[in-house]
């Protein structure tokens, strides 16, 4: 579980979810980032989830 | 004969970015005259619509698809499409140190993560940044077009672990001399700075490295973090851990105006602080604070570095590399040499902050201004895509990146408004802004440098001078090597200054000048 403070004192520890070139530049830097190859939910699913956030 | 063909995939997704590199790839090959790369979201089928692209394929795209359009050579189009998935291979050198396939994976991979980086399309980016959150890990909010209150409820949650959201539409962070997303290599030093402003921080960070100081923290909020609706969540979270780490000597604070009671809580925070702080707050009416504030009020972004700097108490030198105080003298000559009905600055800005601050300039010397952004007590530009008198225009903003990268990557669309400015002949001036740093273009001026000096030729063979100034933020350390971005962009006839309130300040003394030679 990390906080701010252990974000500042030990530098980012990344995960990248989006533009890869975040990831690139992080890794250009040395710092570790492990990129997402995401995608978008399925417009069912995606349906199906808004009705479970408004459930719950 | 010039024919025309979509392809689409289904649930096929791919950021803006990689899709620009694949359009720009595929308008290369000969025979295609034109080819765009795109997700199918109405926005996007609606400009392939205008562009003249028509059919079934197209109408059933949905955002989640994806959609190639080109225009050219039949056996051309044929060739592409055939081979689509080709052109869609991301290059392997890309995915070089691991690749997971959902957070939960990355998380396995990588237990220690302290921060999630996200910058998928707005309508999914709250539920990243959740998950994100619920992991135990800060937030670092690329996305626009995220939902105020799902901002809000991202930043409480935050704010109860102990964590911070640095966004939605956060630009820019620097943390510990590591820069996160658009950001410039600058030395590590005794001020921390916490910013609503991508390119304010950018800005900000660069002038105190050339100073010969440096930055502990900078720390992204999004642009409206300091609004009423969202109270300064962030802010107010980096101001506390700024005031306990122990390396930041002077907490600066870069953002529009506040609202209302947003201002107050921010000023009883900083007059409570252990630390000196300077705030900028743009735009901001001088009396808004009241006498109140215990700290210093700088009115744009160079005040606000010198002021941090002479807090920190270091032994800085002076920004270099601008005629600055041959300023005037300069600005004086480059009028005289102007024709007859030259009288207007026509700005044309990647950055939104620089876009502002040069409104403020202007509006100092009571220089009225149209602007697609505009700042208290200047004119709303209707149609962007039309000048008006002195006109200085954002492109990043939306009405111009539906679609397209934004202009600190893709310069396209401000090389062709350069070209039309410059048919213009009132036009006198025209300012422009350069970024440098990780994830900006490779070679911000050489990108614009022949559509710099096609503009002042097309002038000069009309029987005009045409001004064209630059300010370039970025630092010696940036992998576009500042020295060489200002030596080309001289070499295109630009004048070039290390900072938009120079270059702002350069230009208002053309405008002035040929508004009282022109009565």
């Amino acid at each position: 579980m990390a906080t701010l403070r252990s974000l500042m004192e030990d530098g980012p520890i990344a995960i990248n979810l989006g533009l890869v070139e975040f990831a690139k530049a992080l890794r250009d830097q040395k710092k570790p980032a492990i990129h997402v190859d995401w995608s978008p939910p399925p417009p069912a699913d995606q349906e199906m989830q808004d009705i479970l956030d408004e459930l719950l | 004969m010039s024919t025309r063909g979509v392809a689409t995939r289904k649930n096929r997704y791919f950021d803006s970015v990689f899709l620009m590199a694949v359009a720009r790839r595929l308008s290369e090959q000969r025979g295609v005259e034109t080819a765009a790369a795109v997700m199918g979201s109405p926005a996007n089928k609606k400009i392939l619509i205008d562009m003249g692209f028509s059919g079934q394929a197209l109408d059933l795209a949905g955002p989640n698809d994806l959609v190639v359009a080109l225009e050219g050579d039949e056996n051309a189009i044929r060739a592409v499409t055939e081979n689509l998935e080709e052109w869609l291979a991301r290059p392997k050198s890309e995915l070089a140190g691991g690749m997971a396939i959902s957070l939960d994976d990355a998380l396995s991979r990588q237990a220690s993560s302290n921060l999630a980086v996200i910058s998928v399309p707005g309508q999914y980016a709250a539920r990243e940044a959740h998950a994100a959150l619920d992991h135990g890990m800060n937030v670092f909010l690329f996305s626009d077009h995220v939902a105020v209150e799902d901002e809000v409820a991202l930043k409480r949650k935050a704010v109860d672990s102990g964590l911070i959201v640095m966004g939605p539409d956060c630009g820019t962070a620097l943390i510990g001399g590591t820069g996160v997303g658009f950001a410039n290599v600058v030395r590590r030093g005794p001020i921390g700075v916490v910013a609503a402003s991508g390119t304010g921080l950018q800005e900000f960070s660069c002038l105190v490295h050339r100073s010969d100081s440096g930055i502990s923290y900078g720390l992204g909020t999004g642009s409206r973090d300091l609004s009423d609706a969202v109270g300064g969540l962030s802010t107010l979270t980096a101001i506390d851990a700024l005031e306990k780490d122990p390396e930041t000597a002077v907490i600066g604070i870069l953002s529009k105006p506040p609202g209302e009671s947003t201002l107050r809580t921010i000023t009883e925070r900083l007059n409570r602080c252990s630390k000196p702080a300077v705030a900028c707050f743009l735009g901001l009416v001088a009396d808004s604070l009241d006498g109140d504030a215990r700290f210093e009020v700088c009115a744009t972004l160079d005040d606000a570095v010198a002021a941090a700097l002479r807090l920190a108490g270091t032994d800085a030198s002076e920004i270099p590399a601008s005629p600055a105080d041959q300023s005037a003298i300069l600005a004086k000559g480059e009028a005289e040499r102007m024709a007859a009905g030259q009288m207007y600055v026509r700005g044309l800005f990647a950055g939104g902050t620089f876009c502002y601050q040069t409104q403020q300039v202007m509006r100092r010397s009571e220089i009225i201004v149209h602007s697609n952004a505009p700042l208290d007590g200047m004119r709303f530009l209707g149609d962007p895509q039309t000048s008006i008198g002195n006109t200085l225009i954002d492109m990043g903003s939306d009405e111009f990146t539906v679609g397209t990268p934004h202009p600190m990557i893709d310069a396209s669309q401000r090389a062709k408004r350069i070209a039309a400015e410059a048919d213009d002949p009132q036009v006198a001036v025209l300012l422009l802004d350069f970024i440098l740093g990780y994830n900006a273009s490779a070679d911000p001026a050489g990108d614009l440098a022949n559509a710099i000096s096609n503009a002042k030729q097309v002038a000069s063979e009309a029987g005009r001078h045409l001004s064209v100034v630059a300010s370039v933020c970025g630092t010696d350390g940036d992998p576009q090597d500042l020295a060489q971005q200002e030596q080309t962009l001289r070499d295109a006839g630009a004048i070039v200054f290390a900072s938009n309130v120079r270059a702002s300040s350069f230009v208002r003394d053309i405008v002035l000048q040929r508004a009282e030679v022109t009565g």
